[in-house]
């Protein structure tokens, strides 16, 4: 009878294990850090994916009265990933993300920060539409280049801090 | 002791997690479960969901439901190609890439959508390397995404004008992506005994070459892969 009990109790235990998942997400309490770049970067200049970034945060950050985050901090992060601008007025992109904001954990931010160019798609698209009637004229509009993205020391970024989350 | 296997079959029978489930219905379950955690382990607020169906793919110049209704779409055939949940959640993860984009920009995301499948060359490669973290995020083995194109992508002749990019290049890039940004992975290879890997790694040579090329001189330039 005991190993009948046994084998129960480490039947439960090992279910339990299964389910045990490393976030909750049930609190709905968010921060918002705004951040702002220290140095400007810009697509089309030598930066690359991996590289890291400071940012610096805008304004002291409180949680509960107390504070998460000095004003004045600076916060390091990482290019994720960089799309260059292509034909037909596609803009760049830069996408910054990996903050690394002290005493918070990475599993406890939400927001991802995305930097797009001048997007000429726009107005490139109806111009090929409306010229695509004269032979070859249409696909010249190949050639126009969307905006680079460049993240200027005004634009102002927001990542959300989840303080109850895992 | 005969009480000890009653009493374990009784459990096996009430508990659906070890519950014999076969057929569409043992497919749905797995690519929902593998997806979902996908979506949770990356924090990703966009609502999916993920369809398995038997339909054959459509042609490509339709924009993918992906990035329409957010929905991934599972296809029969692509799924008979999948054996370890590393591969299926490489086969998610690239789609949920996709999906995500999707939710930006103006017009409900609908420009980034077609603006996705329009420059899809840029567009796949964002979407392999954020597969690779996403699967990375969610515990899963990010080399799984390697077997997977390797097994289901044709190589084609040139990508100069299609709006795809050569397969060769795109895991070349995956590669090099792993081996900057999770190390370990290749450092402690569980796929070293993996004949698809194998294949990779034999028909990759003359790209991994020039990848220790860039790693040894330090060069921050991107790599010309064949």
């Amino acid at each position: 009878m005991n190993k009948v009990f046994l084998t129960f109790i480490m039947f439960l235990f090992s279910f339990m294990q299964v389910n045990a998942l490393s976030y909750n997400y049930s609190s709905t309490k968010s921060v918002p850090i705004k951040l702002k770049i220290v140095k400007e970067i810009d697509s089309e200049s030598e930066i690359y994916e991996g590289q890291k970034i400071n940012f610096i945060t805008i304004s002291d950050v409180q949680y509960n009265g107390k504070l998460v985050v000095a004003r004045g901090e600076i916060i390091p992060a990482k290019i994720e990933t960089i799309v260059t601008s292509g034909m037909n007025g596609f803009p760049a992109e830069i996408i910054v993300d990996e903050f690394e904001i002290p005493g918070i954990k990475s599993s406890q931010l939400v927001g991802t920060s995305v930097k797009k160019g001048q997007n000429r798609a726009l107005w490139v698209y109806p111009l090929k539409w409306a010229l695509t009637p004269i032979p070859f004229v249409g696909s010249l509009t190949n050639l126009i280049m969307g905006g680079h993205a460049k993240i200027n020391s005004t634009d102002i970024f927001t990542v959300y801090y989840y303080p109850e989350w895992k | 002791m005969k009480k000890v296997f009653v009493v374990l079959s009784l459990l096996c029978i009430c508990n659906p997690c070890v519950a014999d489930l076969t057929g569409d219905t043992y497919v749905q379950g797995r690519v929902d479960n593998i997806g979902v955690k996908l979506l949770n382990a990356n924090r990703i607020q966009n609502r999916m969901i993920f369809v398995y169906t038997k339909e054959q793919k459509q042609k490509e110049l339709s924009l993918s439901k992906s990035l329409t209704s957010r929905q991934i779409i599972v296809y029969d055939g692509l799924y008979q190609s999948v054996q370890t949940d590393d591969e299926l959640a490489a086969m998610l993860a690239r789609e949920i890439s996709s999906a995500v984009k999707s939710y930006s920009g103006i017009w409900g995301g609908k420009l980034d959508a077609a603006q996705v499948t329009l420059g899809s060359k840029k567009f796949e490669t964002v979407a392999d390397k954020r597969a690779v973290d996403y699967m990375v995020n969610a515990g899963y083995n990010p080399l799984g995404l390697i077997v997977y194109i390797n097994k289901t992508c044709p190589q084609k002749r040139g990508d100069k004008i299609g709006r795809h990019n050569l397969t060769s290049k795109r895991l070349a890039r995956i590669y090099e992506y792993i081996t900057y940004k999770y190390p370990s992975y290749l450092e402690n290879n569980e796929y070293i005994n993996n004949e698809f890997y194998q294949n990779f790694l034999l028909t990759s040579v003359e790209n991994r070459k020039k990848l220790e090329q860039k790693i040894k001189t330090g060069s921050k330039e991107e790599i010309d892969y064949e």
